[in-house]
């Protein structure tokens, strides 16, 4: 038998019990309802109470601490008799990345709010909330969850869920811009002029081709946070291509909190105006580390003061990634506070 | 997207995705559950584009997502491992009972990411040179030099079982 024949019978040897399974449509599906969903939220979460609610006292450890925590969800988990019961050997058995002790996030899609943080928390998790003004869904039904349900997590991690609301304040006339593009898109901060100075800090330098996308948002991101976007022209409303969020105060404090965790999870600093700044790639939710998520830069302008600036996945792919990461660089290196 | 776009994404999905999970294991060396996220994410990709490409061969699309995000998580996964392991675990334990068919699996998995890639892409999907050259964006050239090398080492391995068997 000759080297090419052998190889053909291996290979199909090796997967002849492989099948797609039938719910793979669905699944598919899902999937794609999500990333419609995740530009949708990542433009409009501005209308969103984020509210972290408290961790049960024992699970308080955090994705820091990742070997007790597994171990303290794995016995919640079981106790509750939620789907996720399953837990904790999953993450070991994919031989992908370093094993990690955590619980399959259970799939929320579809359930009522107060379901969803009961079970979650049951799960051991942090459970935010983000609001959502949804054509389709129920209000008050979850829509949209990260991290993916059937993906795993550490305990203590934070699980968002997408909440349908109803029609945010109806639009205002004084929205004062022509082809304020999305009547549903908020104007918390009203006319922000040439849309580059919101928060306290300027933005010195965007990519070029992008405008303002009229609208921006306060507290969307814990109190005392401030948001808004840039666009290509022609962007579907409600997409972004850069989004830029302030934090001061409180969720300036979480948002200190959130580039610990980034270096604790392994990212290196750059530097940004003799500041460290995280350029990373994080997950829908914003917490972890993850390759071919949303290309962000994230620093502390000054004391008290954080900046975020999210680049749109879609976006990035067509800059490609070298030229995203140096346009988040530059963003980065030209935004001042405003005196 | 319209019930008929649907219902023919429905047919492409029944046709075609036992074929793509079947090659991502294949190229990507992984675990059927890991290669079922890789073919959902690419399927994802094919259904949010299904309009436009239906009529546009979207299985040659799939395939080229799937293989490219198969190699590219074959890649992260080998840097990880050898980063986990100060020493590779380039040296299985050759257990004498291996099959051929196994030992020909185990050294297709050792094989660079693209190489494999390419090997599966000729000799388990028959794709001709020029259209693994294309799925891949390389030559024609890279495609036969990839394929000699990878068989060669795949050969060598071959003979050592059958000296040693004889």
């Amino acid at each position: 038998m000759n080297v090419e024949e052998a190889l053909r019978d291996a290979m199909a040897a090796e997967v002849v019990g492989v099948q797609a399974p039938p719910s793979l449509g669905q699944a598919v599906r899902r999937r794609n309802r999500r990333h419609v969903v995740r530009f949708r939220v990542a433009g409009v979460a501005v209308l969103a109470a984020a509210a972290a609610v408290a961790v049960p006292v024992a699970l308080t450890a955090g994705p820091g601490a990742v070997p007790d925590a597994g171990v303290l969800a794995g016995a919640g988990a079981t106790g509750s008799g939620t789907p996720a019961a399953s837990a904790s050997a999953t993450a070991t058995g994919s031989g992908d990345t370093v094993a990690v002790p955590g619980n399959v996030v259970p799939d929320m899609v579809g359930k009522s709010a107060a379901q969803s943080d009961a079970v979650l928390k049951e799960a051991g998790y942090t459970v935010r909330v983000t609001k959502v003004v949804s054509d389709g869904a129920p209000a008050g039904t979850v829509v949209g969850q990260t991290p993916a349900p059937g993906t795993t997590a550490p305990a203590g991690a934070a699980v968002t869920i997408i909440i349908a609301t109803a029609a945010g304040p109806a639009p205002s006339a004084t929205a004062g811009t022509e082809g304020a593009q999305d009547p549903s898109m908020p104007q918390d901060l009203g006319d922000l002029g040439d849309g580059r100075t919101l928060g306290g800090v300027h933005v010195g330098y965007l990519p070029k081709g992008l405008e303002w996308g009229k609208w921006s948002g306060k507290d969307g991101f814990g109190k005392r946070s401030y948001t808004t976007s840039w666009v290509e022209p022609g962007l579907e409303p409600g997409m972004y291509s850069v989004q830029m969020v302030v934090y001061r105060k409180e969720a300036a404090e979480q948002f200190a909190k959130r580039l610990q965790s980034f270096a604790a999870q392994g990212a290196k600093p750059v530097e940004i105006g003799g500041r460290k700044a995280y350029l990373v790639s994080l997950s829908d939710g914003g917490e972890r580390l993850n390759d071919g998520g949303t290309p962000t830069i994230a620093w502390t302008i000054a004391p008290g003061v954080g900046v975020e600036v999210m680049m749109s996945p879609d976006y990035a792919a067509k800059l490609g990634k070298a030229v995203a990461d140096k346009e988040l660089n530059k963003i980065a290196a030209g935004a001042t506070l405003d005196k | 997207m319209t019930e008929e776009d649907e219902a023919a994404f429905d047919e492409f999905l029944a046709a075609r995705s036992t074929a793509l999970l079947r090659t991502a294991i294949l190229v990507c060396g992984a675990s059927e559950s890991d290669a079922e996220d890789m073919v959902q994410n690419a399927l994802e990709k094919v259904y949010r584009h299904w309009p436009r490409i239906r009529h546009d061969n979207p299985e040659a699309y799939a395939r080229r997502v799937v293989v490219n995000g198969a190699i590219s998580k074959a890649r992260r996964r080998k840097v990880l491992r050898e980063i986990t392991f100060a020493q590779p675990p380039e040296t299985p334990v050759e257990s004498p009972d291996l099959g051929l068919r196994d030992v020909l699996i185990t050294e297709l998995r050792k094989l660079p990411a693209r190489m494999r890639a390419v090997l599966v892409l000729r000799y388990w999907e028959d794709l001709s040179e020029a259209e693994t050259a294309a799925l891949l964006g390389c030559s024609v050239g890279t495609v036969k030099s990839q394929a000699a090398r990878g068989l060669a080492r795949v050969r060598a391995h071959m003979e050592n079982l059958e000296g040693a068997s004889a």
